[in-house]
């Protein structure tokens, strides 16, 4: 019980978050992509930047549990090319059709069912396709740390390059 | 550039909460995740319709049914997402302005493209092991390779499909 509450609140806050930072709102999204407005992808940068530094604290007083995906060079990339295609189109990734839709965008709604229609689709295809495509080139749970060594200096790498791409972007795209 | 609807947040105060949130589902539960609650979600349903097909596929048995923490989140999320457009005045559309103006006011033809994409992102997610959230966001946090290399993919690809949707725009002058 205390899992689902805890779920239940990170959810809420969550959702309350997207739609503050306005990516709930496909315009929005869709002018993030154009390049005509780099708020979104700068916060979603940033706060990747903020979370990696702040997880190296956490795992050094030992908080917390961490699960690394591994990375299939054609699984993971072909998912994202596939998820890519969608996120453009629609303008809505899968967290944030829960959150649109709660905020009554009839859109989000669509873009939820054709979610349930796609993960039954690849769920009824897993047998066939995670052999196919993603264990032949599973090249494990690699992470920064294993080619750099030390985490803290990893993540500190990982924050400066998310914080200067995020900097470009802001430059670039501009952010209203 | 259009002024910035007044109650959104900055990039920055944006930024700070996600990464806030994300460390305590990091310390309270492990990496956050969201494409795998659609699993939870259709295996709550088929649970009840066709418990035998939930039972013999590996994508279902490989994740929690409802009363777990991914279920609880995504309903979460909806109600996060019902709340914060409660106290807004940030404009709920059913269709996007962007896309009534490449494309008109027609509420099927947007429905369908949703539709459509909310199919391609599950489906790529799965495929890949996590969406945003679960592999771009949780993965890039963790360092791993899989997420920088999902979220460096996904944010090329979707930058090249919004351009082929909406590039006619474009070309017009919008901005």
């Amino acid at each position: 019980m205390t899992e689902v509450l805890l779920g239940l609140f990170s959810g809420i806050a969550f959702g309350i978050v997207v739609q503050r930072a306005g990516a709930t709102d496909a315009d929005e999204m869709a002018r993030a992509h154009l390049m005509l407005n780099g708020r979104i992808p700068r916060f979603m940068v940033s706060a990747v930047a903020l979370a990696a530094l702040g997880l190296v604290g956490l795992e050094a007083a030992g908080v917390g549990r961490t699960m690394v995906l591994p990375t299939s060079l054609v699984a993971t990339g072909l998912g994202g090319v596939i998820f890519g295609v969608g996120w453009g189109l629609s303008g809505y990734c899968p967290g944030t059709t829960w959150a649109a839709a709660g905020e009554g965008r009839m859109d989000a709604v669509f873009a939820l069912l054709g979610g349930l229609a796609g993960t039954a689709a690849f769920a009824h295809l897993h047998e066939v396709l995670i052999p196919a495509l993603y264990l032949p080139t599973n090249q494990g749970p690699l992470t920064l740390t294993d080619w750099i060594g030390n985490p803290l200096a990893a993540a500190g790498i990982l924050a400066a390059a998310f914080g200067g791409a995020g900097w470009v972007m802001g430059r670039l795209w501009g952010d209203e | 550039m259009r002024n910035a609807h007044p109650s959104h947040w900055s990039w920055s105060a944006s930024a700070f909460a996600l990464a806030g949130i994300v460390l305590f589902i990091f310390a309270t539960f492990g990496p956050p995740a969201s494409s795998s609650g659609f699993v939870t979600t259709l295996k709550g349903f088929l649970e009840h319709l066709a418990p035998e097909y939930a039972a013999s596929k590996a994508h279902y048995r490989a994740m929690p049914g409802p009363g777990s923490w991914l279920m609880a989140f995504v309903v979460g999320m909806a109600v996060g997402g019902f709340l914060a457009g409660r106290s807004t005045r940030i404009p709920v559309r059913d269709v996007p302005r962007i896309w009534e103006r490449r494309f008109g006011p027609g509420r099927a033809k947007r429905y369908l493209a949703t539709f459509v994409g909310g199919f391609l992102i599950l489906f790529g997610a799965r495929l890949a092991g996590g969406c945003t959230l679960g592999l771009f966001i949780s993965g890039s946090t963790q360092l791993a390779v899989s997420g920088l290399y999902f979220g460096a993919v996904i944010f090329a690809v979707a930058m090249i499909t919004a351009r082929l949707v909406y590039g006619r725009l474009l070309r017009e002058g919008y901005r």
